[in-house]
């Protein structure tokens, strides 16, 4: 059972992977909580393709390509904001449209015989080909987006409940946006570097999607979802690494069994509370939402 | 306008103009109700589903069919519980559904390239099947309007309807959904599944910025498929660019404009000359990008991979017009037909295929274009041939599960062979007599000529084969062991004794990835067998072979030429370098720097 446990550490591919998916999964946790407020899972699922010009920009401009990817999805979330600011439509619309035009946009400027082969490749990871390099930068930015997080925490969490929230003296919702899909897009830079795409979609919003079903309160859901992240990455690589299973898809896994449960027993625990009410009373109706 | 007088042209056209309808119509609902992301998943989601139809095989529309009605099924039952949102919902069934995909492709099945290539259609490769599923999607997009419009109109313009949808699940809720996934299967041949929003989201995301009303707001989306479509399709074939991402631009551009129209008229009650301007200002940019191609005398000559180009000119010379369709720089996995590739086919006379499923897509390309060319498949009646799955070491027991499993009725023999062939020179030799003989039946008059440049080239491979052997000797032959990304050299080491004592990626799929459990076991076997390197191939992302190189103390200084030659310049510019270059940088990297082949050709 011990050397169960510990075998995995023996490895330095392992170790690394689980260091990764540790600091990913605290500030993909917390990051991810705000994603699911907002209702913007898709800009987490479909950001990093919207990088796919500035990549090749910055290959053909002979510059560091993570800097062109950088530039290219940060601008990507920016564009995203201003643009679900004057359509009448929800935010999903502005990222579809903004995602899809600028891969477009990568797939020509990738015509270009300077371009390298299968560039679009180049930023994107898997957890067991971290380095160590790596895993000092990403613990780096990791800090910092939790530490404009918690600084912007009173702000995102006012006009995530009440859009049309504009509190004197305070940053106008539209600001409070755009920095909340510049962090989006960021963490996601910076996950599908180290995990790949598969896995930064479902680190962003299933531990986030599980805790909402817990509770109400925003601070308690930030950290039951860091914890479920922690703990469902840890398991997904150990699975890995015993059943043999795909390292992203085994994490992924985990978390939606994470997720499952967290909603069957919120079902449950509902379906006491209700049973427990004094009988007369109206119970809530079957579609209503909280 | 003579672009639309090329009959691939004009099916995608046609396909275009059908597909309107039902991305017209139903865009409309995906914007009002919020669906963008929905649709956009589904198209995504319907990878597992066609590794399966790769791997038992049938159809790729039924396969992505059923795996889209299945993630329809899995958000509705996430989506019971009341307090996730439908985006989390959406996010968190399709993660389900690309795992499923992933751990069939890289654990159940050892999927090869072609499932890739499914995920990329294209305009410019229409057969009748997308023909037929475009109309139909479009007669039930229309039916369902007709029957459950007023239905859906009853939620009325309300995006939070959205959130109602799938938990109080009426059954026009459910057919909403399901015509939502026919239309986005069915445009999924013409763009591919990272583009189903440039069809069925952003013409009618446009078309919203001015029409209130649901009848205007319908037709205006309809006919801006339309446009945006057919003017994309004729801007790609004047600047010979893949059409799906050239109506993304067309369509994103057109939107912004649109979005600065309304906020300047709004603000300053401007004209909508503007919009006019932008749109001819497009176009002129459009035409000033035109390009031809030009070629030598002789048949018109089409090889489809950077290998195969490289035999056809060795033999023809002078003497052949040839078109290579894969440059260097083309991902094989993620190829997208240009224009002047599908009009080289449609006009060649003869069309040299490296065979297996590397150019699977040509098949489509060859009966797609109207081409009478005559087809050469090059992999076929070789003296060497493997089976792919015999090489890989690394796997389980279940790997051999995929063995029974019976190709599509392309490949004649029913087997997998591996199709990287030309990695053995045993079987250059004898691919480029069949060149020979085929360019010499088709220009008798240059008979001799040819005769004479694969005599040449016949002796050079003997010159490469003695070389390599030579230089192998140099290497202790416990030492002859090598891990590579993923198995593309199988060919070459068991011609020249090597052995392969392990693969990084368990597929050839990009999508595949490897299991933490499965690398171990490689590091563990790199440092008992004492391998000195691990070759990264020179068009895969090296990140997981530099992890596994930098454990074992193995060097990943010496990449290989696998899929595809290098540019122009590279040592693997021709294929003769690049086999120099490979063997080269095996002995470099089995000796650990110490021996080297033709004078370090890998530099």
């Amino acid at each position: 059972m011990i050397e169960w446990l510990t075998d995995p550490l023996a490895h330095g591919i392992t170790l690394r992977a689980l260091t990764e998916i540790a600091i990913l999964g605290a500030v993909g946790g917390a990051v991810g909580c705000w994603v699911v407020l907002y209702e913007i899972s898709y800009s987490a699922e479909s950001l990093a393709h919207g990088m796919f010009p500035g990549l090749v920009g910055a290959a053909l401009l002979g510059l560091p390509l993570l800097m062109g990817g950088a530039i290219g999805i940060v601008l990507a979330g920016l564009v995203i904001a201003v643009i679900g600011r004057l359509t009448p439509d929800s935010d999903d619309t502005a990222i579809a449209v903004v995602v899809t035009t600028l891969f477009g946009l990568g797939v020509l400027l990738a015509l270009s015989p300077d371009s390298p082969p299968g560039i679009q490749a180049l930023l994107f990871g898997d957890p067991l080909g971290v380095k160590d390099s790596d895993l000092v930068v990403t613990g780096l930015i990791a800090a910092a987006v939790l530490a404009v997080l918690w600084l912007f925490h009173d702000r995102l969490l006012a006009i995530g409940f009440d859009p049309s929230a504009a509190g004197p003296g305070g940053i106008s919702p539209a600001l409070v946006r755009a920095l909340l899909l510049t962090l989006v897009a960021v963490t996601v830079l910076v996950g599908v570097q180290g995990l790949g795409n598969l896995l930064v979609a479902a680190i962003l919003v299933g531990p986030a999607a599980a805790a909402r079903v817990l509770t109400d309160r925003m601070s308690t859901m930030i950290s039951l979802s860091v914890g479920i992240a922690l703990v469902s990455g840890i398991a997904g690589l150990y699975l890995s690494f015993h059943a043999r299973v795909a390292a992203g898809a085994a994490v992924v896994s985990c978390l939606l069994v994470a997720y499952l449960a967290a909603a069957t027993f919120a079902a449950l625990r509902d379906r006491i509370r209700r049973r427990s009410l004094p009988p007369g009373l109206p119970t809530r109706p079957e579609g209503a939402r909280s | 306008m003579d672009a639309f007088s090329l009959p691939f042209v004009q099916r995608g056209l046609i396909e275009i103009l059908l597909l309107a309808i039902p991305c017209g119509l139903i865009g409309t609902w995906i914007v009002l109700r919020g669906l963008a992301f929905h649709s956009h998943a589904i198209g995504t989601a319907t990878f597992p589903g066609l590794v399966l139809a790769d791997g038992i095989g049938f159809s790729a529309a039924l396969g992505a069919f059923g795996a889209a009605l299945g993630f329809t099924l899995l958000a509705t039952l996430i989506g019971r519980s009341k307090r996730t949102g439908t985006d989390s919902v959406t996010a968190l069934a399709l993660a389900a559904c690309l795992a499923v995909g992933v751990i069939l492709a890289s654990d159940v099945f050892s999927s090869g390239a072609n499932v890739d290539t499914l995920l990329f259609g294209s305009l410019l490769a229409i057969d009748s099947g997308d023909l037929w599923l475009a109309a139909g999607a479009a007669v039930l997009a229309l039916a369902a309007s007709f029957v459950f419009g007023h239905h859906w109109l009853a939620k009325g313009f309300d995006p939070g309807a959205a959130d109602r949808m799938r938990s109080g699940s009426t059954a026009f809720d459910a057919a909403l959904l399901t015509v939502v996934a026919v239309t986005v299967v069915a445009t999924l041949g013409a763009v591919g599944a990272l583009l189903v929003s440039t069809l069925v989201v952003v013409p009618a995301a446009t078309a919203r910025l001015f029409a209130s009303r649901l009848g205007s707001l319908q037709i205006a989306s309809v006919l801006l498929v339309a446009i945006e479509g057919a003017f994309g399709l004729w801007l790609s074939a004047q600047t010979d660019a893949p059409p799906g991402a050239t109506i993304a631009v067309v369509s994103g551009a057109v939107f912004l404009a649109g979005l600065g129209f309304r906020a300047l008229t709004r603000r300053s009650g401007m004209k909508p000359a503007i919009l006019a301007a932008a749109l001819l200002a497009l176009a002129g940019i459009a035409a000033g990008c035109g390009s031809t191609g030009s070629g030598g005398d002789g048949p018109k000559v089409v090889a489809t991979t950077t290998q195969v180009g490289d035999f056809v000119s060795q033999v023809g010379g002078d003497e052949v017009d040839l078109t290579v369709i894969l440059k260097p720089n083309t991902d094989p996995h993620e190829y997208e037909p240009r224009p002047s590739d599908v009009k080289a086919v449609a006009d060649a006379d003869i069309v040299f295929r490296s065979g297996g499923h590397l150019d699977d897509w040509t098949s489509d390309l060859i009966s797609d274009s109207g081409s009478e060319a005559e087809v050469v498949d090059l992999s076929e009646g070789l003296p060497v041939q493997l089976h792919g799955e015999d090489e890989h070491e690394h796997g389980h027991e279940d790997e051999h599960a995929h063995e029974e499993h019976a190709d599509e009725g392309e490949h004649e023999d029913g087997e997998e062979i591996d199709p990287h062939w030309w990695q053995d020179p045993v079987n250059v030799r004898f691919a480029t007599g069949r060149i020979e003989s085929a360019l010499a039946d088709r220009n008798p008059g240059q008979a001799t000529y040819y005769q004479g440049r694969a005599r040449r080239f016949d002796n050079q491979i003997g010159n490469l084969i003695t070389g390599i052997k030579a230089c192998l000797r140099k290497v202790p032959a416990d030492s002859r062991k090598i891990v590579t990304d993923h198995d593309a050299f199988g060919y070459f080491t068991n011609r020249f004794g090597i052995e392969t004592v392990g693969t990084v990626i368990p597929a050839l799929t990009t999508e595949a990835q490897p299991s933490a459990g499965d690398l171990a076991e490689l590091e563990e076997t790199i440092k008992r067998e004492k391998v000195k390197a691990v070759f990264p191939e020179s068009s895969v992302s090296p990140a997981l072979s530099e992890a596994v190189a930098r454990d074992t103390g193995a060097s990943t200084d010496y990449s290989l030429y696998g899929d595809t030659l290098g540019p122009e310049g590279s040592a693997g510019e021709t294929w003769l370098g690049s086999m120099k270059s490979n063997a080269d940088a095996m002995v470099k990297g089995m000796t650990g720097g110490s021996q080297s082949c033709f004078g370090g050709a890998s530099d």
